[in-house]
């Protein structure tokens, strides 16, 4: 077969073929159906977007996985600085002491609390409010993915409970609400159902 | 039966291996919850997005620097900067094609910071290209192998503008608007640049059939 260069006999390009094979969009859609030359050009176009799928494929699969050793030296040369975000004033025995702890250490608490729970993960989490001032009113927002099957009503219920234990324990913050919204519903694979969640409704 | 949910009650600092996300604690979590996470300082969810979107990354600057070696350099240099930029990530869920965008840019960057090292730029222009390779033996190795081979050593004749718009497109399903942003042209660039390596491509491989 012979490759049609930029400008086809029937008028139309090569340049419109391969635009419209990545956005559908031609100024003449019903030429198409009927023009040999397009359609032919448009399987050329297909045949090399298909090589091209299999190069990625290929290179992809020499890239090698996320869990090998290339990525974990990357990993350590990157060194992330940690984000402490907002000082929390605590209140000292001694008048001299200045004590604080970091709205990142107490994110992460949020997280790891919400984290154990079965099937569920932690997203963003908020602190809303003046976290630097004591005594100001602080309202919590997290956002939770929950595996499929999971009642999510008491989930969220007792994930509430939890973190108002953990929050009185670990921190000073007046907490006046804890909202917990649910942003995904994952889709466990098979083989990674435990029984945890079998006896769920 | 409110009381059958194992989890109820129980002491949240303990036992989480019975914890379905336990095991590979993130691997099942959505890029947008991950990328959310991240943000807030989470060490943990930003490394499972780098190992999730790593490889593309890494095959990705490979096409685009030309090795393995600069690409390693360049999914460094891009996560670096994904991770002090992430706060700047509008939509969370596009977490991937933003880090890729950020590999193309890298990717560029990289190239241009080596040649400024060389003084024979014009040899540079076609990295890693294989000497007298145009027309592949067909009979060496399996057809589509061969095939794929043959795709490989086109895309290193291909001008280098050409080719950055050929893999932006091809292995990152950027959006011409995307690759535009990406190499700092035009839209209207990015569709003739793209259709002109896919004439050549075409060509090639048609020629080699």
């Amino acid at each position: 077969m012979k490759t049609p260069g930029d400008a086809l006999e029937c008028g139309h390009s090569f340049a419109e073929l391969s635009a419209y094979l990545d956005t559908g969009e031609i100024a003449d859609p019903a030429h198409l159906d009927s023009c040999p030359e397009c359609q032919a050009g448009l399987a050329s176009l297909r045949r090399l977007s298909e090589l091209g799928n299999e190069l990625l494929t290929a290179d992809v699969a020499e890239a090698g996985s996320g869990g090998d050793d290339w990525m974990q030296t990357i990993l350590d040369n990157l060194r992330l600085e940690l984000r402490p975000g907002r000082s929390i004033p605590l209140r000292a025995e001694d008048p001299q002491d200045t004590l604080w702890e970091t709205e990142g250490s107490v994110s992460a608490l949020i997280r790891s609390v919400a984290d154990s729970f079965p099937g569920t993960a932690a997203g963003k989490c908020r602190l809303l409010g003046d976290i630097t001032e004591p005594g100001a009113g602080i309202t919590v927002d997290v956002e939770i993915a929950v595996v499929y099957g999971h009642a999510m009503e008491e989930r969220a219920a007792a994930l509430r409970n939890e973190l108002a234990k953990m929050l009185q324990v670990q921190t000073e913050l007046d907490i006046q609400a804890i909202n917990i919204t649910v942003t995904d519903v994952l889709e466990l694979p098979a083989p990674a159902m435990t029984p945890n969640t079998e006896d769920q409704p | 039966m409110p009381d059958s949910h194992p989890w109820k009650g129980r002491n949240v600092t303990g036992s989480p291996a019975v914890s379905p996300t336990a095991q590979q604690p993130l691997d099942l979590v959505p890029d947008a919850l991950l990328a959310g996470r991240a943000a807030d300082g989470d060490t943990a969810a930003f490394e499972a997005l780098a190992r999730r979107h790593g490889p593309l990354m890494r095959a990705t600057a490979r096409r685009l620097t030309g090795t393995l070696a600069d690409a390693d350099d360049v999914v460094q240099e891009s996560l670096m900067q994904a991770w002090k930029q992430l706060d700047q990530l509008r939509d969370p869920a596009a977490v991937k094609s933003w880090l890729l965008r950020i590999v193309g840019t890298r990717s560029i960057d990289h190239l241009r910071k080596r040649r400024n090292h060389l003084a024979l730029d014009d040899l540079e222009n076609h990295v890693d290209a294989p000497s007298g390779q145009r027309t592949p033996d067909p009979e060496s190795t399996a057809v589509n192998a061969s095939r794929v081979d043959a795709l490989k050593s086109a895309l290193t004749l291909l001008p280098e503008e050409q080719r950055r718009c050929w893999v932006l497109k091809e292995f990152n399903d950027l959006s011409y608007e995307e690759i535009a942003l990406t190499l700092n042209i035009s839209p209207a660039s990015v569709r003739g640049r793209l259709a002109r390596a896919r004439i050549a491509l075409a060509r090639t491989m048609e020629e080699w059939r």
